[in-house]
């Protein structure tokens, strides 16, 4: 057959229009912004040549009155398909700023819902890349319910396949729903802003001067509102930090994380563990040197690393397995754990229980962080989310405590009875309610003010409480700890607890759902 | 769109004074620097230390930090800061660079209430992201504050021994 003949005619031509469409013009206006195109941005996340478009062709809805501007480009501003990202199938919906500002329509709207329907039948991640002005105007109510059934597909999707979002340009009013009910959120700093009411709102509101990157910049939101997870200083490496999360994850909740062959399997004992705990107990360190040590080479990948420091989060590999792993800072707040800290570790737990990822604990807590501003905003009901999620976990658990472990923070942090697998600790930690100064100050009251040299006898006192109470043994004996470990071998120790857990299996009472501390 | 794969095979080392390095086929035995054809090999010894071999010379190297597209390497003895850019991050540094507000200042506070046990530099000091500019002892804790941004100390609020409440002004950096 004449692939230029008559029959081929129509199809060459759409065809031609199209490539037009996405041509230089295109590409100038957004380089001139600092960004990529849409259709340059799903080259760079997928495998070379393995990316497909489906409804490439269809049309902007006919507007109801002639109210506005209406466009007659191709793909009513958004560009959905499918590919292999490192040899693994995910689907993908990436806005295009350039036709009507990636503004959702109704036409725009059915055919995100149809990739995420797509996406959640075939069990492969989804991603979403957000560069739009918001809900299309003219469209009005339409474009509304539009956003309704997208955020609809998005909590169905929830726990069945990772959703991922993408912010690389403007995401406002409804239009940020969508990303903060997803697993994770990237942000490109500089060129992508979030919020709910944009600055020209908020002025004439509260006629507050605001601009857009200090009202919902990605600065912002990493490091104060906690909304992005991930932020980049350019669309390229958000693109590869993409990739990078991917490998971690598996494609849906019926699967096992992909496990890498060519991996890190020295199990030797580590000496420099022991140097990096100092001996002071009011000493800070920094908890990422034991992680690195603890986890494959090189494979630690932090979440949310700008956002709640005092805990530290994020993804790691134990002879080519991916992990999760739940760390306090106490070179941050002392590693007290607060609200941010709570909610943050929270989120990323039922993430982790949701894909079938292992939950790794390393303890170093002194308790919650105390003060009027912690109890008014409610460390009660938001410390009561991390200790949910913990309960509930099913995947294998396993706790290391490696310093202090205090209060109603050892038992919020992963404790044998709220369900660990395997709680180590190391030689020098301290296990008790309190503290050493506040145990004896409470315990030997009268003694005190009656003592002639109070310090003196605090200070004896408090030896003797942390010989005798606060340490390791106490709770190993009663079988609240399973092994005090030498530091050294810890890798080895969690390694073989983790394979030992490799096929645990918990059966949990029937119901709808369980009511999570919201 | 193939363009950009094709060109990902050229990329920029940029310095913190903005001087560029042209790198092309880095992945490659071919390397190229600012178009000339360097020979540069690298290789591990027994002992785990990393060595580039350059005119037959051994250099001991080392990367201290990575982080997204940020190096910090140490090659005998000196350390040297850069980052990676492809043609279009670095053509997006350029365009962002120009619309960059100059001589803001940054306020550091306090995390959480404490004393202060020592404060580590004097208005006038030059300080770096993420060094320690006052200890701060709370929780049992001595805490290391740090500063966020890289700028000059332009007031410092408290002294030695001051106890604080949470926001309560350090100082101020300027950028």
């Amino acid at each position: 057959m004449d692939i230029n003949g008559k029959l081929y005619r129509k199809f060459l031509e759409r065809n031609a229009a199209y490539e037009q469409q996405n041509g230089k013009d295109a590409a100038k206006k957004q380089h001139s912004k600092g960004k990529l195109t849409a259709r340059e941005r799903i080259e760079l996340l997928f495998d070379a040549g393995t990316f497909d478009e489906i409804d490439a062709f269809t049309r902007t809805a006919p507007a109801e009155s002639n109210f506005g501007k209406v466009v007659t480009a191709y793909g009513d501003g958004v560009i959905i398909g499918h590919g292999k990202i490192k040899g693994r199938t995910a689907f993908i919906y990436s806005q295009d700023f350039n036709v009507m500002g990636g503004s959702l329509g109704s036409v725009h709207a059915s055919k995100i819902a149809k990739i995420q329907d797509m996406a959640l039948k075939m069990g492969a991640p989804i991603i979403g890349i957000i560069d739009s002005g918001g809900a299309r105007i003219q469209e009005g109510v339409a474009s509304l319910a539009g956003y309704a059934g997208i955020f609809r597909r998005n909590v169905f999707s929830s726990g069945v396949i990772p959703q991922i979002s993408v912010i690389m340009g403007p995401a406002a009013g409804g239009a940020v729903y969508s990303p903060s009910i997803t697993d994770f959120v990237f942000m490109t700093n500089k060129t992508s802003h979030m919020f709910v009411t944009g600055p020209n709102v908020v002025k004439e509101v509260l006629n507050e001067d605001v601009s857009f990157d200090e009202l919902g910049g990605a600065e912002v939101h990493m490091k104060k509102s906690g909304v992005a997870n991930f932020v980049y200083e350019d669309e390229e490496n958000t693109l590869r930090g993409v990739i990078k999360l991917l490998s971690y994850l598996p494609s849906n909740n019926m699967e096992n994380p992909p496990a890498i062959e060519a991996c890190d399997t020295n199990i030797e004992p580590a000496p420099q563990m022991l140097e990096i705990v100092p001996d002071d107990p009011n000493k800070p360190y920094d908890i990422k040197e034991v992680i690195r040590l603890l986890v494959d080479k090189d494979t630690f990948f932090e979440y949310a690393e700008n956002y709640a420091q005092n805990i530290v989060v994020g993804f790691g590999r134990l002879k080519g397995r991916t992990i999760g792993i739940i760390a306090n800072q106490p070179k941050v707040l002392a590693g007290t754990l607060d609200i941010n800290s709570s909610t943050k570790a929270a989120r990323f737990i039922r993430f982790c229980d949701s894909f079938n990822i292992p939950i790794l604990t390393l303890e170093d807590v002194p308790g919650f962080l105390p003060g009027i501003d912690q109890e008014h905003n409610g460390i009660i009901r938001h410390g009561a989310k991390l200790l949910y999620a913990y309960a509930d976990a099913t995947v294998p658990k396993v706790t290391v405590i490696l310093r202090k472990s205090y209060g109603g923070a050892y038992c919020v942090m992963n404790s044998k009875n709220l369900g660990g697998d395997f709680n180590f600790a190391w030689p020098t930690a301290e296990i008790a309610v309190m503290g050493p100064e506040g145990a004896v100050s409470i315990l030997y009251r009268k003694e005190l003010i009656e003592s002639e040299d109070p310090a003196k006898l605090k200070k004896e006192l408090a030896k003797r409480y942390r010989e005798e109470i606060a340490n390791p043994y106490v709770a190993d004996e009663k079988g609240f700890i399973d092994e005090v470990i030498d530091p050294a071998v810890t890798r080895r120790k969690i390694i073989y607890a983790f394979e030992a857990l490799e096929n645990k299996h918990v059966t949990s009472p029937s119901r709808k759902h369980g009511n999570i501390p919201l | 769109m193939k363009n950009i794969q094709h060109k990902e095979t050229e990329f920029i080392a940029l310095t913190p004074k903005n001087t560029r390095y042209k790198i092309k086929n880095l992945f490659t035995d071919s390397l190229k620097i600012n178009h000339k054809k360097l020979d540069i090999q690298i290789f591990d010894d027994e002992n785990g230390f990393t060595y580039l071999l350059y005119k037959n010379k051994k250099y001991h190297a080392e990367i201290i930090e990575k982080n997204q597209n940020k190096y910090i390497v140490l090659i005998n003895g000196v350390s040297y800061t850069f980052t990676i850019e492809t043609p279009f991050s670095y053509q997006r540094k350029k365009y962002l660079d120009k619309q960059k507000p100059k001589n803001k200042v940054e306020v550091v506070q306090a995390p959480m209430p404490g004393k202060i046990i020592d404060v580590l530099v004097e208005p006038g000091a030059e300080v770096k992201t993420g060094e320690a500019v006052i200890i701060l002892e709370a929780m049992k804790m001595q805490n290391e504050i740090v500063s966020p941004v890289d700028g000059k100390i332009v007031k410092v609020y408290v002294r030695q021994n001051d106890i604080v409440n949470k926001d309560d002004l350090f100082l101020e950096i300027a950028r």
